[in-house]
């Protein structure tokens, strides 16, 4: 299981690199921003992308539907983690085909249902 | 001031006499009553002149003021943005500094679980009376090595947690140099205020529409409202409304 973590801030992508350690995800890598993220999913093989929304460069939102407008990447399951609370966007990122939806603060038990929830779907 | 009118009792009697001093062809004594109506003249010219002056000297005192808006400008506020960075950079090392010794930690902490895991079940079997005697001796060995251990770890356990507790040292001097910053942007407020009060113009709504940025970032209680949601829980109804 590889992972690919997009977060500006990189106090942050290690707080998720460690919560998804010991959730037993060893095998993670990161991105600070779509534009960096983009040609890693594509050459890379990930099972997950974890990506917050609001940064620099190119957005969480945008690198989301980059990913499923790509033939080879559309099915890549995506969590979003983000401090954006607006029930707009939240929408849009349901529309756009985001799995998983998290706002900041967050705990380490959400991060673990939202994960659980995905790969059920996945599984299922 | 009112305005002195010109047709007073006083003029009358200084026209009369000037009438009178022409007529009898007293240059002098004419000379001299034109002389006095011209100081009349001119002392409400002065009277006047005097009064625009302390107006104007009144308005630039208002503007007293004025010197405090600039020293903000120029002093307060880049002031209180390297404040502002200075604030970021605490928070930012802070960040950094529990991150490294919870990630030092941690490891620590996985392997003593591992070896205490496997020392119990070595146990265990000793005192079901299934092991033999060279198994004790090695299992005497690993309890002699894994006490060494723990006595080293708990230490360098103990000093990442003590770097977590003062890494919160942030907090207190990121809490002054945020209240300073709010108490000048208050004083830039009420300066703004009086100026716009000192330039006449009614206070009003402001007609034109906030302008909106598209990403609010995180929501601040009792700041922020209007669609948005609270909490995680509220994430999970929406989109379970929407069928996710």
């Amino acid at each position: 299981m590889k992972i690919l973590i997009v977060d500006d801030f990189s106090t942050m992508r290690r707080i998720i690199k460690n919560l998804l350690r010991d959730l037993g995800f060893t095998n993670t890598e990161e991105a600070d921003d779509g534009t960096t993220a983009l040609p890693m999913l594509q050459s890379g093989k990930y099972d997950l992308l974890v990506t917050d929304w609001n940064m620099p460069g190119m957005q969480g939102i945008d690198l989301l539907k980059h990913v499923r407008a790509d033939s080879n990447l559309a099915s890549l399951p995506v969590l979003m983690v983000t401090a954006e609370q607006k029930k707009e966007q939240i929408v849009e990122a349901a529309q756009a085909g985001v799995n998983g939806y998290i706002v900041k603060p967050f705990t380490a038990q959400t991060l673990k249902e939202k994960l659980d929830k995905i790969f059920e779907r996945i599984d299922g | 001031m009112d305005e002195k009118s010109v047709v007073s009792e006083d003029n009358i009697a200084r026209t009369h006499d000037l009438l009178a001093c022409m007529e009898k062809g007293d240059e002098a004594g004419a000379r001299e009553v034109l002389d006095e109506l011209a100081n009349i003249r001119e002392t409400t010219l002065y009277q006047e002149v005097g009064k625009l002056t302390r107006e104007l000297h009144d308005a630039i005192s208002a503007f007293g003021m004025d010197d405090r808006i600039s020293s903000m400008a120029e002093h307060d506020i880049p002031d209180a943005r390297e404040r502002l960075k200075y604030v970021i950079s605490k928070t930012d090392d802070a960040a950094n500094r529990t991150l490294n010794a919870v990630e030092e930690s941690l490891p620590l902490c996985e392997a003593m679980e591992k070896e205490a895991t496997e020392l119990q079940q070595k146990w265990d079997k000793f005192i079901k009376k299934e092991m033999n005697a060279d198994e004790f001796r090695a299992l005497a060995r690993q309890v002699e090595q894994f006490l060494k251990e723990q006595t080293s770890t708990a230490e360098t356990v103990r000093g990442n947690l003590n770097d977590v507790l003062m890494a919160q040292d942030f907090q207190d001097l990121t809490g002054q140099i945020i209240k300073r910053v709010i108490t000048l942007v208050a004083e830039v407020e009420n300066n703004l205020v009086n100026l716009v009060k000192l330039a006449g113009l009614p206070e009003r709504e402001s007609k034109i529409e906030k302008k909106m940025e598209k990403l609010e970032g995180p929501i601040i209680p009792g700041v922020d409202s209007g669609d948005v949601v609270s909490g995680q829980d509220e994430v999970d109804d929406l989109l379970s409304s929407l069928g996710f």
